[in-house]
C-alpha cells in the first residue's frame, strides 16, 4: 500500500498523455486522409491542408503537458526523488488528469472529422480558408476548457 | 475501409464538372467547330478528334472517369451498380442483332451501339453471346441469355425479351447493393426501380395501355409494389401525385402537377426522375465518409455527359436552343 498513491498518480499522468495522444493520432489520421484526397487533385493546397490537419494534434500536446505537470508535482523530474503520497492524494491526482484524458481523446477525433470536412470545403472553395479554420477551432474550445480544469484541479491537490 | 480519402478526392474532382450555365453558353455556339473550340479547356478536349466524333468522345470521358474511380474507391461494387446497366444494354444490342441475323438480316449486328462502360469487356461479351459460352458471365447473365433465346424462339417478341433483361438487371443491381451492406445504396437502387417503373407507367398511360395487361412492364424490388404501379393506369394521370403522395417519388409528380406540367413531355418527366435520383443521394454531400458520394459523383458526371450530348446535338442539328435548355439536367 506504500506506493499506491504514487501508482494512482502515475496512472493518471499516463492516461492524460495516452488517451489524448491516441485521440490526436486518430484525428490527424482522419484529416490526413482528406488532405491526401484533396491534394491528389490539387497539390497546391498543401499549405492550407497542413494547417487544418495539424489542428487535432493539440490535444496530444495538452495531455503531455498535464503528464509533465503531474511528474513535476510528484518530484519525478529533476532527480530530487518522489514525494510521499497517500492513496487519497494519488486518487485526487488521477481524477485531475481525467478531464484532459477523456475530453482530449474524444474531442481530437471529432476535431479530426471537422478538419476533414473543412479540408474538403477548401478543396472546392479555397477562398473560404478563414471560415474553414474556425469550424474545427470551435471543437478546440472544449479541449482547452478540459486542460484548464485539469490544471486547476492539479494545483489544488496538496502533496508532500 | 475509410471513405474520407475517397470523398475528399471526389470533392476535388467535382471542381472539374461542367455546370448547366456552361452548357447553356455552349448551345449558343454558332457551329460545331465553335462548340468544340469552347470545349478546348475541358477534359473532353483530349478525346475529341473531329466534329462528327463527339459521341465517342463523351463515352471515352465517362469511361476514363470510371477507370479513375476504380483506382481509389474501396468497394468496386459501387462502380458496378453504376456500370452494370451498360452490360445489360450491351446484351440487348447483341441479342437483338442475333435475332435479326437469325431472321435472315445479314446486317443485323450493330456493334457500334455497344457501350464500353459495362463491367464486361465488349469483345468478351460479344464472343460469349455469339458462341453461346455464357458460363463465366456475371449478374445472372449465364441463365438469362438462354431464357431470352427460349422466349424469342417461342414468341418472337423483342419487347418481352427486353423486359426479361431489365427485370434481371434490377435484380442484379439489388444483389450488388445488398452485398455492399450499405443501406443507403440499397435504398437508392429501390428508388431507381421506382423511377423506372414510374417512367414506364407514364409511357403506358400515354399509350392508353390497359392496367390489367401492364403488370409485366413493372419491375420488382422498388419501394412501390408493381401491382400499385399497374393500378395507376386506371386513374387519370393528374391524380397520380396524390395517389403516390405517401412515397418519396410522389413528390416528383406533385412538383410536375404544381407547375401545371403534368402532361409534360416524356423527356421532361425523364429529366425530373433523373434529377430525383440525384437528389435522393444529396444528403451524402454533408458527410465526410459516406460511400454514397461515389454514386452521387458518377450520376453527376453522367448528367454532365448527357448535357454535353444535348448541347452538341442542338448545335450540330441546328435545333431550337430553348428546347435544348429545357432538356439540360441539373447536374451541378
Amino acid at each position: 500500500m506504500e506506493y499506491l498513491g504514487l501508482s494512482l498518480a502515475l496512472f493518471g499522468a499516463a492516461l492524460a498523455a495516452a488517451l489524448a495522444g491516441i485521440g490526436s493520432a486518430i484525428g490527424i489520421g482522419i484529416a490526413g486522409g482528406a488532405a491526401a484526397g484533396v491534394m491528389t487533385e490539387d497539390p497546391n493546397k498543401f499549405g492550407s491542408c497542413l494547417i487544418l490537419q495539424a489542428l487535432p494534434g493539440t490535444q496530444g500536446i495538452y495531455g503531455l503537458l498535464i503528464a509533465f505537470f503531474v511528474l513535476n508535482k510528484l518530484g519525478l523530474l529533476g532527480g530530487a526523488g518522489a514525494v510521499a503520497l497517500n492513496w487519497n492524494q494519488g486518487l485526487q491526482i488521477l481524477a485531475s488528469c481525467l478531464p484532459i484524458a477523456v475530453v482530449g481523446w474524444y474531442s481530437a477525433i471529432w476535431q479530426g472529422k471537422t478538419s476533414a470536412a473543412s479540408i474538403m470545403m477548401i478543396g472546392k472553395k479555397p477562398e473560404a480558408m478563414g471560415k474553414a479554420i474556425i469550424l474545427p477551432a470551435m471543437v478546440e474550445t472544449y479541449a482547452v476548457l478540459a486542460l484548464l480544469t485539469s490544471i486547476l484541479m492539479l494545483m489544488g491537490v496538496q502533496v508532500g | 475501409m475509410s471513405y474520407v480519402y475517397t470523398v475528399a478526392r471526389l470533392r476535388g474532382m467535382e471542381n472539374h464538372i461542367l455546370d448547366t450555365a456552361f452548357f447553356s453558353r455552349l448551345m449558343d455556339s454558332a457551329s460545331v467547330d465553335d462548340a468544340l473550340k469552347a470545349l478546348g479547356e475541358t477534359s473532353y478536349s483530349q478525346w475529341i478528334s473531329g466534329a462528327g466524333n463527339f459521341d465517342k468522345a463523351i463515352d471515352s470521358e465517362m469511361l476514363a472517369t470510371c477507370q479513375e474511380l476504380e483506382s481509389f474507391v474501396p468497394d468496386k461494387g459501387l462502380l458496378d451498380i453504376f456500370r452494370l446497366p451498360y452490360d445489360f444494354h450491351n446484351v440487348k444490342v447483341l441479342l437483338k442483332g442475333l435475332f435479326k441475323v437469325r431472321g435472315g438480316e445479314s446486317e443485323g449486328r450493330r456493334y457500334d451501339l455497344l457501350s464500353k462502360l459495362g463491367t464486361v469487356d465488349t469483345e468478351e461479351l460479344t464472343n460469349a453471346v455469339e458462341t453461346e459460352e455464357y458460363s463465366y458471365l456475371p449478374y445472372g447473365l449465364t441463365d438469362l441469355i438462354p431464357q431470352c433465346w427460349q422466349l424469342w424462339d417461342a414468341a418472337k417478341n423483342a419487347q418481352a425479351v427486353e423486359l426479361l433483361i431489365d427485370h434481371q438487371m434490377f435484380r442484379a443491381m439489388l444483389g450488388v447493393a445488398d452485398g455492399l451492406g450499405m443501406p443507403e445504396i440499397t435504398a437508392w437502387v429501390k428508388h431507381r426501380i421506382d423511377a423506372e417503373n414510374l417512367r414506364s407507367a407514364v409511357r403506358l398511360s400515354r399509350m392508353k395501355y390497359e392496367a390489367s395487361k401492364a403488370l409485366p412492364f413493372f419491375h420488382e424490388g422498388g419501394t412501390i409494389p408493381p401491382d400499385d404501379m399497374a393500378r395507376l393506369l386506371n386513374e387519370p394521370q393528374e391524380t397520380w401525385g396524390r395517389l403516390l403522395s405517401h412515397t418519396d417519388i410522389g413528390a416528383v409528380l406533385s412538383a410536375l402537377q404544381d407547375s401545371g406540367d403534368i402532361k409534360a413531355s416524356l423527356s421532361d418527366v425523364s429529366k425530373s426522375l433523373d434529377d430525383y435520383l440525384v437528389r435522393v443521394l444529396e444528403g451524402a454531400k454533408y458527410s465526410i465518409d459516406a460511400p454514397a458520394n461515389v454514386l452521387l459523383y458518377l450520376l453527376t458526371k453522367e448528367a454532365e455527359t448527357r448535357n454535353m450530348r444535348v448541347a452538341l446535338v442542338c448545335v450540330a442539328g441546328g435545333l431550337d436552343r430553348e428546347f435544348g435548355r429545357r432538356l439540360l439536367s441539373n447536374g451541378r
